[in-house]
């Protein structure tokens, strides 16, 4: 009998990889594909040393391209997998990524972000947002999830298996390298014993019964030859990408009540836009805080609602890359009137003073 | 006098840096010369490069890069400072914070005369809020894969969210785990603010060490 990674509840310390990890382990997952890559290696690290012990297995490939590849073949095979990538790794996958979209294959990976234009700086950087939202030549059918503290990196890796096997469109947990380094207490739990169901992994080919007669073919197309047929294969996705949105949309807004500017931040840098916001309210500044968590679907309709209630004259974008956020911003507030000033520190942390500086600088 | 050479081991994030550049203040502060020696070969992006000038102003030697030395380096892998190599040949104390693991215990190897040096304590920092020592056996068993270790030092915690009970549980394992591996325990540390309700506590006779916190300043 294979023991439980985790049983019960307890408290620990660790590093934001590591716990991406053990959450990969408590979620169930059977196998890990990956190729080694700085902020993220730790990940596998931690997975060769763990999983012979909970009966899980682990494959090195030749390269990120492959390591995408066989996560879209083990998810076919019935099989929970994962990957873990950053930067250049994460733009080699793109392909795999891309053939995920096309099959509806719950394909799970964890970006540990790091510094660009590049193929070798190892940094911490937030410039992977446009890459993981809408990287591949596709539409950005997938769901990415934007983690800001160690206990959402065990959260939100839990929650992505669910996501991806309910929903089949891949999902993508995005750290950073400060997250993937950083080490901070948290609470290591078993989903059964929060409540949280698993979802079970299905085989997604080799069903049983005769087609035509015990059951409908699965067809699991990557490849179309027609435009024809393309316009309406990306019509079926994109309508079920809209129909599956408001369920997993995620997001967090503070004090934005009769704000006069909200700040607009994702990832790790939404903490310190969070005790930036409080401490601005504390000196009578009327600032407030909202936080996609989930950059894709964007929760647009909530932001727009958050401006029409607090009636906030400004916003302003903050983030550590050149416009990323801000475009996916300008994007999804097409239409709203409100001046969006931006705090763009591509490479760099960004900490509570920079951004109460900022807001002064503006009101 | 006798001369002090400690070489600090052990589990990623086990509080290697912290315990090594506590030891390096407290050292100095008696009003010997110190050198800190930075051979983590692992993560030379996470150490004490952002806190080498602030050490420095301390009035420790530093041997290992900083900020500025590392410009331009990328991803270049495992690299230790050339001085770091010749460490132990210097006057006074020495501190060597080392990489994590066995395969970061091992660039010990890559230090003259680390064989030989008569005074070198190799000292394996635990902490049972890490997964991987988080019971006497996992304790045992990776000190055991570590190779050459001369004392453990207990050093359990959970950063801000830490308890006085936490502590003390986390030290009686090490306790546990020295007798079985037939070692000593050469010091707990805790953080400053656990004086007072340490001070009544049966810690099985070993010395406590009274710490702050440096490490989290390197981050940012």
């Amino acid at each position: 009998m294979v023991e439980k990674p985790i049983t019960g509840s307890r408290k620990a310390f660790m590093t934001g990889n590591e716990i991406v990890t053990w959450a990969a382990l408590a979620s169930g997952a059977d196998i890990m594909f990956g190729y080694p890559i700085t902020p993220q290696n730790e990940v596998m690290h931690y997975w060769t040393r763990l999983a012979p012990r909970f009966g899980r297995e682990f494959l090195q490939t030749e390269d990120e391209i492959s390591a995408g590849f066989t996560v879209c073949g083990a998810v076919q095979a019935g099989r929970k997998a994962f990957t873990a990538t950053a930067g250049p790794g994460n733009v080699l996958m793109q392909e795999p990524f891309g053939m995920a979209e096309a099959m509806r294959l719950p394909v799970v990976a964890v970006i540990q972000q790091r510094g660009g234009p590049s193929s070798g700086t190892v940094v911490y950087s937030q410039q992977e947002v446009t890459l993981t939202a809408y990287g591949g030549n596709g539409e950005g059918h997938r769901i990415v999830y934007s983690v800001a503290t160690h206990q959402e990196i065990f959260d939100y890796v839990i929650k992505a298996f669910n996501t991806a096997w309910t929903y089949r469109f891949p999902t993508f947990v995005l750290g950073d390298g400060y997250q993937a380094k950083m080490r901070e207490p948290l609470e290591l739990y078993d989903p059964a014993e929060r409540g949280i169901q698993l979802v079970p992994p299905t085989p997604l080919v080799g069903l049983p019964g005769a087609i035509g007669e015990d059951r409908e073919p699965q067809h699991l197309c990557n490849i179309y030859s027609l435009e024809e047929e393309l316009y309406d294969a990306v019509l079926r996705l994109e309508k079920d990408y809209q129909a599956m949105a408001p369920l997993v949309v995620e997001w967090q807004e503070k004090n934005c009540d009769h704000a006069e500017l909200i700040v607009v931040s994702h990832g790790v840098v939404s903490r310190a836009a969070d005790d930036a916001v409080q401490a601005l309210r504390q000196e009578g500044v009327r600032a407030g805080f909202f936080r996609p968590v989930t950059l894709r679907p964007f929760p647009q309709q909530q932001l727009r609602e958050a401006l029409r209630r607090s009636g906030a004259g400004r916003l302003l974008v903050a983030e550590s890359s050149q416009g990323q956020l801000l475009r996916l911003l300008r994007q999804e507030l097409y239409g709203e009137r409100v001046p969006i000033d931006a705090l763009l520190m591509p490479g760099v942390g960004i900490v509570d003073e920079d951004i109460i500086a900022k807001v002064k600088s503006i009101l | 006098m006798a001369r002090i050479v400690e070489a600090y081991v052990g589990e990623y994030a086990s509080g290697k840096s912290e315990i090594a550049i506590n030891r390096a203040l407290e050292l100095s502060g008696c009003g010997q010369p110190v050198t800190l020696v930075d051979l983590d070969t692992v993560e030379p992006f996470y150490t004490l490069r952002p806190l080498k000038a602030w050490l420095e102003q301390q009035g420790i030697t530093v041997v290992g890069s900083g900020q500025e030395e590392s410009f331009g380096l990328g991803e270049t892998g495992g690299r230790i400072h050339p001085a770091a190599r010749w460490a132990l040949r210097r006057e006074g104390v020495i501190i060597l914070d080392i990489g994590y693991g066995v395969f970061g215990a091992r660039t010990l190897n890559l230090v003259e005369g680390a064989q030989a040096d008569p005074d070198l304590r190799v000292l394996a920092v635990i902490n049972t809020a890490r997964p991987m020592t988080s019971s006497v056996a996992d304790i045992v068993g990776y000190v055991r894969d570590l190779g050459r270790v001369d004392a453990l030092v207990s050093n359990s915690h959970l950063g801000d969210q830490t308890t006085p009970e936490f502590i003390i549980a986390g030290h009686r394992k090490v306790v546990q785990a020295a007798r079985e591996l037939g070692l000593p325990v050469a010091f707990l540390a805790v953080e400053e603010r656990w004086r007072e309700p340490l001070e009544a506590v049966d810690l099985g006779g070993v010395p406590v060490k009274y710490i702050r916190r440096y490490m989290p300043a390197a981050l940012w």
